[in-house]
Parts: structure tokens; sequence; C-alpha cells
């Protein structure tokens, strides 16, 4: 393999230095003239048909310039969910609809000339609500006699409306019930997953706006703007082609901007005011009507010989989608897409459950999807088998996972909502990686000891996961390159950064295969009048489908590139290659600079602008896999739990940017100790949130973190662009698990609801005398 | 909130007239956090007292004397807070909220907020600390434990609260607080003092638990049963658990009220514990 | 009402609101920067320093920037001339989605103008009132330490 002159090394990030000198580069930093404020009145209600609206004292108030509800504005049936066409998600969302169906669900919106007057208009809306009975628990939605939550006729794509079913699974491998009966051990847990959120630092937020052309441009925080200008075309009955979607720098997004949350309303405000609206969550919005993770209990069954080699698998999942079922399906799918073939040699699999609808905050998109949930359970179940076995762990995961050459009868069962495709793995270290990591956090010398520090106790545990790379012929991403006169590159992709740094990466593999520095290409992306196609930033597609769409651009940029070259330097083009910002001869070291072609193909001689677009949809999704480590420190007289180290060492194949790929295995696996110690949305018995605020739901700060470790093993994946795959949501998936098996380890109480709080501890310690 | 005016008072006197001026309609202003994050929607004019000297933090013999505007991280970091009962005070402040929090927050502010998931009022009223306040007719003073049990919101409204004073004590005091992270709110804390008499026994002993989740309250039983004895981790242990028995504990979004009766005893005797290390000179 | 302040060294004359809020001013003065994360003082993306000490913006009232020093990170450096601060998180993968950044350069600057050799606890323990969901800090608290390294070795050439 050549040396790599780009690939690999730590360049500096293009948005590095506007963002660390504070340039105004996201959503709200431009002031709009003539801009009105838009807001939402939302729903007191969990449950609740709309008998009466009354909007006629709020749009008297001076200041106020419309207010939409259900009577005003085009009944359309649509997903909020940001996935390709045809979305996997039922469509059951109206822009307005005439029943409430979570508490917090929108019920009206105002665009006033401020924020206080619109504050004041929501006031004086007055509504009738007849309260409907609610589901608030996931158990019940199926139950006899629940209350139907989507009993709309016009809804779509729902599994079975009437029993409250959103999506529902069931796959099956060989023959389950053989399978435990042949099994020498089998073991069974069931783990719980609550309601967690995102947290991304910028709530959601949104300008729209009229241009001179009277087309719509929707600027906004979203990962997804591709399918916001497609899903808003269709919510508002315009013409796709009326609609602009513009992506600026966000601040976060982890899912909850893989939606469309604002974009419908601001459209439809800015579209019947013809003013520019602004519109913005607040955190307690963001809490409450954002989107979440799904929660979900995770039954794992695991049959195994006794020599440990695993039989059967069962996965049974209770999913709970909320109000509407965007994600639903695709996220349960992921509950065993994404964890089960990682042990794929269990010749029976039986893989089933349900996403249910309930009257609670609406699930969505969150880094990890399904599968962060599915390796709770399953990590934990297998430390259960081993023990059970009298086999370490950690060999028994050796013996057990998925290696290079291999394949799994899941990857062709389950695709994304749809039937899957059979992929061979191609590259894989997990092997590696859990060496490196069992040596890095001391798992011999500390499996086991218990060693104390006054009434810490300390254990360590361990956990593995995979991911994917985007999604098999369904994601699509492309790119277009253009030459400048000098020699330098602008590179076109509707690939969304956001704050991953794909940008950098895109450009660095762009000038790999320019032989330019990454300076030379500038980068434009997330514009959907000026960037080509791409679906958006999940399903850790980036750097692998947008990655090979600049990779097939570069190549066709390079082959004109030589043509052209070749006419300067009378050499064939099969004698020429790239290198250093000049077109060199392999035979003679002749050369000229880029910008002499540049040039010339601009002005001189047989002049066109040199510039090619190649799209790229990806056959298979080589997964990323990843090892994790943590030791745990557990005060046994409180039952507070203290990460002291944490190892995670991932293959991701090439890392394009280790960096940056380190800084999203760092944050995943922070926001996963979140999960684990942390986290939790907490409902009150009318369905509300309690803690819709980050005083009450606290996330990690830089003083909780402990003692972090990550180490990229390289494996060569053939199909990705310079052997890359992706990285950036496996991180996810390691902290609760692994932590949960230091716990067992240390004071040997078995946990299996997250978050791990002293109080949940403290009991499972016994350590709690009634008084 | 619809806020007509903002006053800068120059002094107490200007500060309290303007407050009586609003009729209930007015609000101090010392930090603005409580009243940034909150204030009932009949609020038209904010009094900033930041400028009406009250802020000073000064020594008076052995006690300690702080203005109600004084910072939280002014005192945490003050010369003369650090001399005091061995930098107990200073210690606390350390565990509330972060530091951006704490430059404009103010002891005021936290005596007046009176939080009951708050540090500062289960270290105040362990320390026997003493609100000063002004109202119309004249300064009153009274301890903050006392003042507590009185309708003390409704004095605030029509009085500034200008400095809290903290007696002399001939001992030690500790703080233990159990949170879920950093910057989080105490799921429940307590503060401990102990004095020793010539032969090693305990002269006297103050406890106080709060965030249980109820305000914090001193344990009259416990310190009794401490009172006159040989300190000893056996001691430590029966007063852990006396005061489990008498805190009064309950559920919220963060602790139930098992879990607190559980670690009451742990957080006790450890301050204890300290506290009598530190008593004895090896702390 | 009228108030005078010094924002990033420039005086400043200007209109506001009594209930108006110096997040709310200091972005309509153009400070983009100054970033609305929660509106409750938890988050710190709002953070900027007065008098050279780090407050929320969010929960101070605009009224109290009368007569005092505000800074932001405007004021720290430029795209052209950045600060090292600024420099050494842009190096060292600091900055993701770039949102806590401004508040979290304050911060760290504010820690450096009285402790130029923190130790890694003590960069997380200043650091811990801005949250960050991206970066999971490891590579903030690097930055804050080669920064803080540059500045021991002279490297940070004149203040602002």
């Amino acid at each position: 393999m050549a040396e790599r002159k780009v690939i690999g090394k730590p360049v500096r990030k293009v948005d590095g230095i506007p963002l660390a000198t504070g340039q105004p580069v996201f959503t709200l930093d431009v002031d709009l003239p003539g801009a009105a404020v838009g807001k939402v009145l939302r729903s007191p209600h969990a449950h609740a048909e709309i008998v009466r609206i009354d909007t006629s004292r709020a749009e008297e108030l001076p200041g106020v310039l419309c207010v939409l509800h259900h009577g005003n504005v085009p009944r359309i049936p649509y997903t909020t969910a940001g996935q390709g066409w045809p979305e996997p998600s039922p469509y059951d969302s109206f822009l307005f609809d005439r029943k409430v169906r979570f508490v917090g669900d929108r019920v009206a919106a105002v665009a006033a000339e401020s924020e206080e007057i619109a504050d004041e208009a929501l006031r004086l809306i007055e509504v009738e609500y007849r309260v409907l009975p609610a589901v608030l628990d996931p158990e019940g939605a199926t139950a006899p006699g629940a209350p139907v939550i989507h009993d709309e006729e016009d809804a779509r794509g729902i599994h079975d409306p009437q029993r409250n079913i959103a999506a529902a699974i069931d796959i099956r491998v060989g023959e389950i019930e053989r399978g435990f009966s042949e099994s020498d051990v089998v073991v069974e847990t069931t783990c719980e997953f609550p309601y967690v959120q995102h947290v991304p630092l910028e709530p959601h937020c949104v300008i729209a706006y009229l241009d001179e052309e009277d087309r719509l441009v929707i600027r906004t925080s979203t990962q997804v703007p591709f399918h916001v200008r497609r899903i808003v075309a269709r919510a508002l009955g315009l013409p796709l082609s009326r609609i602009r979607v513009i992506k600026p720098r966000i601040g976060g997004g982890f899912g909850t901007k893989q939606e469309i949350i604002l974009e419908d309303v601001a459209a439809a405000l800015a579209l019947r005011t013809r003013r520019p609206v602004v519109m913005k969550y607040t955190r307690e919005e963001e809490f409450v009507a954002a989107r979440t993770r799904h929660p979900m209990k995770v039954r794992v069954k695991l049959g195994a010989k006794k020599d440990g080699k695993l039989h059967a698998i069962e996965m049974d999942v209770l999913s709970n989608t909320g109000a509407y079922g965007t994600h639903s399906l695709t996220v349960l799918s992921n509950v065993g897409s994404k964890t089960l073939p990682l042990y794929n040699k269990a010749p029976h699999i039986w893989f089933h459950g349900k996403a249910v609808y309930t009257n609670l905050p609406v699930a969505g998109a969150y880094r990890g999807y399904g599968a962060t949930q599915g390796y709770f359970a399953l990590e934990v179940a297998i430390d259960e088998l081993a023990e059970k076995l009298g086999i370490d762990p950690l060999e028994l995961r050796l013996k057990n996972h998925i290696r290079a050459g291999e394949t799994s009868p899941i990857f062709e069962k389950i695709g994304e909502g749809r039937e899957g495709k059979a992929q061979v793995i191609r590259s894989c270290a997990l092997e590696e990686c859990i060496r490196e990591g069992a040596k890095r956090i001391g798992w011999s010398e500390k499996r086991g000891k218990r060693l104390r520090d006054g009434p810490w106790v300390h254990g360590v545990g361990m956990a593995i996961a995979m991911q994917g790379s985007g999604i098999t012929d369904i994601d699509m991403g492309a790119a277009t390159i253009m030459m400048n006169e000098d020699g330098t590159f602008r590179l076109l992709v509707g690939a969304t950064d956001l704050g991953t740094g794909s940008d950098t990466i895109l450009a660095q593999i762009a000038a790999e295969t320019l032989g330019v520095p990454v300076e030379a290409i500038s980068v434009y992306s997330s514009d959907t009048d000026f960037t080509p196609f791409d679906t958006g930033a999940y399903a850790s597609s980036t750097t692998y489908v947008s990655g090979n769409a600049v990779l097939l651009a570069a190549r066709k940029v390079r082959e004109e590139i030589l043509r052209v070259a070749s006419g300067v330097l009378g050499e064939p083009p099969g004698e020429l290659e790239l290198r250093d910002g000049r077109v060199v001869s392999t035979r003679t070291g002749k050369g000229i600079p880029l910008a002499e072609v540049g040039h010339r193909a601009m002005y001189v001689t047989d002049q066109r602008h040199i510039i090619a677009s190649a799209s790229f949809v990806p056959p298979e999704s080589p997964p990323p896999f990843a090892a994790f480590f943590a030791e745990v420190a557990v005060d046994v007289e409180t039952g507070r739990v203290r990460v002291v180290k944490f190892v995670g060492v991932a293959d991701c194949g090439t890392p394009i940017h280790p960096r940056l790929a380190e800084g999203q295995l760092e944050g995943a696996i922070v926001q996963g100790i979140g999960h684990a110690l942390y986290e939790e949305m907490l409902l009150s018995k009318r369905g509300g949130v309690r803690n819709p605020n980050l005083f009450d739901y606290r996330i990690p700060t830089a003083a909780d973190v402990p003692d972090i470790e990550v180490v990229l093993i390289p494996s060569e994946e053939p199909t990705g662009p310079y052997g890359a795959k992706s990285i950036a949501e496996v991180g996810i998936n390691g902290p609760a698990p692994a932590i949960a098996n230091a716990i067992y380890d240390a004071v040997g109480v078995r946990l299996y609801r997250i978050p791990f709080t002293p109080d949940r501890v403290l009991s499972g310690i016994n350590l709690v005398r009634p008084f | 909130m619809a806020i007509k005016r903002y006053h800068y008072a120059r002094d107490v006197e200007e500060a309290l007239s303007l407050l009586l001026a609003y009729e209930g309609r007015g609000a101090l202003v010392a930090g603005g956090v409580d009243v940034a994050r909150g204030l009932p929607g009949e609020i038209e004019g904010l009094i900033d007292i930041t400028a009406a000297g009250l802020s000073g933090i000064s020594r008076e013999g052995g006690r300690l004397v702080v203005g109600a505007t004084a910072t939280l991280e002014g005192i945490r970091t003050s010369r003369e807070v650090k001399a005091y009962m061995g930098g107990f005070l200073s210690e606390v402040m350390g565990h509330v909220a972060t530091l951006s929090l704490r430059n404009m927050a103010t002891l005021g502010g936290a005596v007046v907020s009176a939080h009951p998931w708050a540090d500062i009022p289960t270290a105040l009223i362990a320390l026997g600390a003493e609100a000063v306040w002004r109202n119309e007719e004249r300064t009153e003073r009274a301890p903050v434990e006392e003042l507590y049990a009185r309708p003390f919101r409704a004095i605030f409204r029509r009085a500034v609260l200008t400095e809290i004073r903290f007696p002399a004590w001939d001992g030690a005091f500790a703080f233990e607080k159990l949170s879920r992270n950093a910057g989080d709110i105490a799921l429940i804390n307590c503060a401990c003092g102990l004095g020793l008499d010539a032969e090693g026994k305990i002269a006297w002993a103050r406890v106080a638990v709060g965030a249980t989740p109820y305000r914090a309250a001193r344990l009259a039983a416990v310190e009794e049963l401490l009172a006159g004895e040989v300190p000893s981790e056996a001691l430590w242990e029966e007063a852990g658990h006396r005061a489990a028995v008498e805190a009064r504990v309950g559920d919220d979004m963060r602790a139930s009220a098992e879990w607190r009766r559980a670690v009451i005893p742990v957080i006790v005797r450890r301050a204890l514990e300290r506290t009598a290390r530190e008593v004895k000179g090896d702390a | 009402m009228k108030i005078y302040f010094e924002l990033n060294g420039e005086p400043v004359y200007t209109e506001i609101k009594p209930g108006e809020m110096l997040l709310d001013l200091l972005r309509r003065l153009g400070m983009k920067s100054v970033k609305e994360g929660c509106r409750t003082g938890e988050c710190g993306a709002c953070t900027v320093l007065l008098d050279g000490k780090p407050i929320r913006s969010c929960l101070t009232f605009a009224a109290k920037a009368k007569g005092h020093r505000i800074t932001t990170l405007e004021g720290l450096g430029t795209p052209e001339d950045p600060h090292p601060l600024q420099e050494a998180f842009a190096e060292a993968g600091a900055v993701q989605c770039g949102f806590c950044t401004p508040g979290m350069i304050l911060v760290a600057y504010h820690l450096l103008s009285h402790n130029p050799d923190p130790s890694p606890d003590e960069v997380r323990a200043a650091i811990s009132g801005n949250l960050c969901r991206c970066t999971g800090y490891v590579k903030i608290v690097d930055a804050v330490l080669t920064a803080a390294r540059w500045k021991r070795e002279g490297k940070w050439r004149k203040e602002r």
C-alpha cells in the first residue's frame, strides 16, 4: 500500500477555528429583518380529543400574525422520521390533529412580532378537550380494552392500530425449542432501558422564510436536510422543487435531529404569514416534545453447550414508541439485527418483539438505535451464562464472536424494515480489541479480587458490540467535485456534519485521491439546492457511504485531470499520477502543477469545467467492532457507583482521522456512562415529564468522567474508502453492560435496570435495614 | 415576568424604601439566580442591592460576619472564612453548584430562598448562624434555625437581609453530601460539630441533617446522646443510627425515603469521625 | 433604560429593557458566540466573563452589566488571529459541534489566568460547570493542558 499523505493524519478540522473563535455559524446566529417568532401550544393531557378550539382572541391580539390549528391546515398523514423513502415508519402524524396523544403534543401554533406577544397569544387560545383514558405503560398498551391511540382512519403503516402495536417483528432461524433442549446450560435475563434523552447542547431550532423567488427556505438544525425537504413538501402539499433546506453548523444531534420536529410548523407559519419565522425549542420542550430513546424491556435467553459454544439465542423485545410510531419498526429491528450477528455461531435463533404506542413522550432515533438496548441485555446475559458455565466471560466471548470471513443468518433475515441481505464480514479485529482492552484494564489482575479502598470495592466488567456502516441497498450518498482554475477543489456533499467532522473526513478522502493537501479542498455541505443528495447523518453512514461517493467522484475528476495533463505532457494518462499537487509522469518524472491543468481546462484549450459527480449505495454494511472494559468502585455503605477507568478499543477499519474517530468513541462512551449511572426521564401519573430540565436530569460533567482510554485497532475493510468503516454509534453500546458486569464483579449484585442509582445499588447490596 | 424598572440601591435604606413602595410587586436582586430562574408574575420592579454595601466579610473576635450580598465564591476563597472553624464554611461552599453560579449566588440569596435541598441551610443551622435584617421599624436578628420555623418568606418580602453572623465554637465541624454527580444538589447532606472538654469528653455536639428532602433540622436527641460521652467508633455508630430514627425523611425524584434512612447513619458517622479527628488535631 | 459597560475592551452605551437578560443583550449586540442552551444556568453554554470571572449570562440581568467589563469569546481572538487557547482547542480535537466551546474556552481562560499549571483533575473541576455532550471532555482537557504548557513556555503573545 502506498504511503498515505492525508488519510490517517490529524489534519485540522475545517470548522475548528471558526467554531473556536465563536463565528456566527449556527442556525439562530443570523438576524433576518422582519422575522416573526413562532411558538407552539401544547397539550396538558396525555390523551384527549380537541372538541373545540377558538383562536379568535389570540388572532385579535395586536402583533399576532396568524394562528394555525387542525381547522385551517391541510390534513395529510406523514411520518416525522427522517428516513429514506419509503419511510419504514407509520404515517401517523399530522401537522395539527383533532386529537392529542401525549402531554406536550401540538395543539396549535402562533406567529407573532415578538416572543412576549407569542406567549400571550398562546394563553388566549381557548381549547376544550374531551379527556380520554390514557395508556401510560407499554404492557397496558395491548391489554384488552386499552384505549386505541391511533384510531384515525387515514393513518397508514401501523402494524395493528386496534391493539396499539406500531410495529412487530418475528425472525426465526433453526428451531429454538430444540436449541434450548439440546443446550447443557440455559440462562434467561430481562433488562430494562427507561426513557433517556439525547440532550444536544443546542435545542431544535429553525428559521423558515420565502426568498426572492418565492421559494420556501428552511434553515434548520437537522441531520437530514433532504428528508426534511421531502417530508415538509408532503406535509404542506407543496412541490418539492419549491423548497430549499440548509443545514448550518448544528449543536449536536445524536438522532433527535434525524426527525422533522419544527420544520413543518415553521414552514407552515412562514407560508401563511409570508414573513420569516424563527422557532426554537426551550430546554423543557426539548425534553418533552423532541424525541427520546425507545424505552425497552429486552428478554434474552441463551443456551450453550458445556464447552461454551452458544447453541440457542432468544431475544424478546417490548419497545415503547410513545405517542407516534417514528422509527418504531427500524429501532425494533436493530435490537436484533445489530446484536445477534455478533454471536453468529448459534444455529437456533428466535428474535421477536413489538413496538407499542403509549400516551407518553415520543421515542425516535438515538445513537445506537436499538442496538444499545439490545446489548445491555445480551452482554449481561453472556456474563450470567459465563458464570453458570464456570468460564471466564472474556473467554466465552472470544469463543463465540464473529470473525472475518464469517457470516450470520441474521444479515439476510433482518433489513431496515424489510428483508435483509446476506453479507460476509470482510474485516474484523475484535479479538485484538478484546485482548488489548483486557490488558489495559488489568482484567486478570483485578477480576474477582474485589480490591478494597475504604468503603469502596472495585470490580471490572466487559462488553463487546458491533454496529453497521450505513444501511445496505437503501442509504445513498452523492458527491460532486469541481476543480478551480488554481488547482484547488470544491467538494459538494449532501452529507451532514453535526460536529462529527464529516466535512473534514470527506475532504481528506478527496485530498488523498487527488494528491493534494486537505487545505486544497473546500467543502460545502447539506444544502438541498446546491449539494447532491445524501440520506443524512444516521446509521453510522457518513464515512462509509458518503465517503465512498467522494472517492468515486474524486477518481472521476482524477481521470479528467490526467486526460488534460496528458495533452500537456505528451504522455498517456496511464503513465501519469497525482502527487503533491502535481501531475507527474511515473516514467520520466516530468510534471506540471495542478494549477496549470485547471487553468488550461478553464481558459486555454478544449475548455470545459473539470467536474464530476458520483453516487454510492452500500451493497453491504461492514460493521465496526468494539470491546469495552470498565473498572468501577462501589461504595458499599451508600450504593454510589464511580467509574474509575473505562477502556474502549474499536476496529473502524482505517481511521480516516484518528483524533476525530477517538472523539466519537470518547463522546459515545461518556454518553453511555450517563445512561448507566444518572439519566432517566421520570414520568408523572398523568404522563407528563417530571424532570424536563438539566437541574433534575443529570448528564455527565467533566468532573464525573473516569480515566478513559480509547484505542483504535485498524483493520483493512476492502469495501470502505481507504479501508474505512464508520464509528459514530458503536461506542454507546458498551458502558451500560460493562458497568453492570463490573458492579457484579465488585459486590455480587446484578442490576437489570438502568440507571444504577445509589438507591438501586444499595437495595441490591441488601444493606437496607427497615427502621 | 414583565419588569418595568430596574433600580440600583445605593444603601439599605434606599433598598428597603423601594421594596416597601412596591407593595409586594418588587423584588430584591443580589446574585439574581433565584430571581431569574422564576419569579411570580406580579413582580414589576427589581431592586439591585449588590452595591448597597452588604458584601463585606470580617471577623469579630472569634465570630465571623458575612454580608448578605457576599458571593458564594467570594466566601469560599476569603481569607477570613478560611480561618474560621478550620475553613469549614469554605469547604461547604465548594460543594455548592459550580464556579460560574457561585460567582453570582450570594449567601443572602441562599438564606432567603432556603431551598430544602440546599447545602448552605444545613451548615448554617449546625453552626448556629444568626441572620440580621432591617425592616421598616428596626433591625432584627434571629438564629437561622429559628427563622425557618417562622413564616420567613413573609418577613423578607418586607425586609432587607443585611448579614449573617457565625458564632465562635471551640471545636470543629464537618460536612457530608451525597449527590448523583458533580454539581448536583444533595440526595442527602449533614453538618456535624463537636467540642471536647479538658477530659476529652464531648462538651457539645451539633448535628443537622438536610435535603431529606426536607430542609435541614438539628437532631436534638442525637446531640444529647453524644454530650458527655467519650469519642469512639461505637459512639458514632450509635449516633448515626439514632439520627436515622430522628430525621424526617421522604421520597422525591432523586431518592427514596428508604435509601435516605439507610445512609443517614453512614454520613453522620463519617462526619462525626472527621470532626473528631480535626478536633484532636490530626485532620 | 440605558446602560454603559465595556464589551471586549470597547465601550458600549445601549438601550436595554429592565427585565432583559445579559444573554439576549449580548446576542443582540452581535456576540453570537454566547449561546442559549437551557436558560436555567445548568449547561454553561451562555458563560461569559464579568470583570474576568465566569458567570451565567442567561441568569444575569443585563442591567447588572452597568459599569462592568464583559468578555465574550469574540474578545479572545479572531480567525485571523486566534488566541492560543482557541488554537489549542482546534488542534486537539476539542471542538466537535462547537456549541459548548465558547463557554468552555472562557472558563479555561479564567482558570489559566490564576493557575498556570493545573493538573488534569483541576482542569476537569474547573470546567465541570460546562456541559459537553459530544466529546466526553477528554480532548477538551488535553487542549487546556496544552494551552497551559504553551503559556508557561512563553508562547502566548500579547493578550487582549
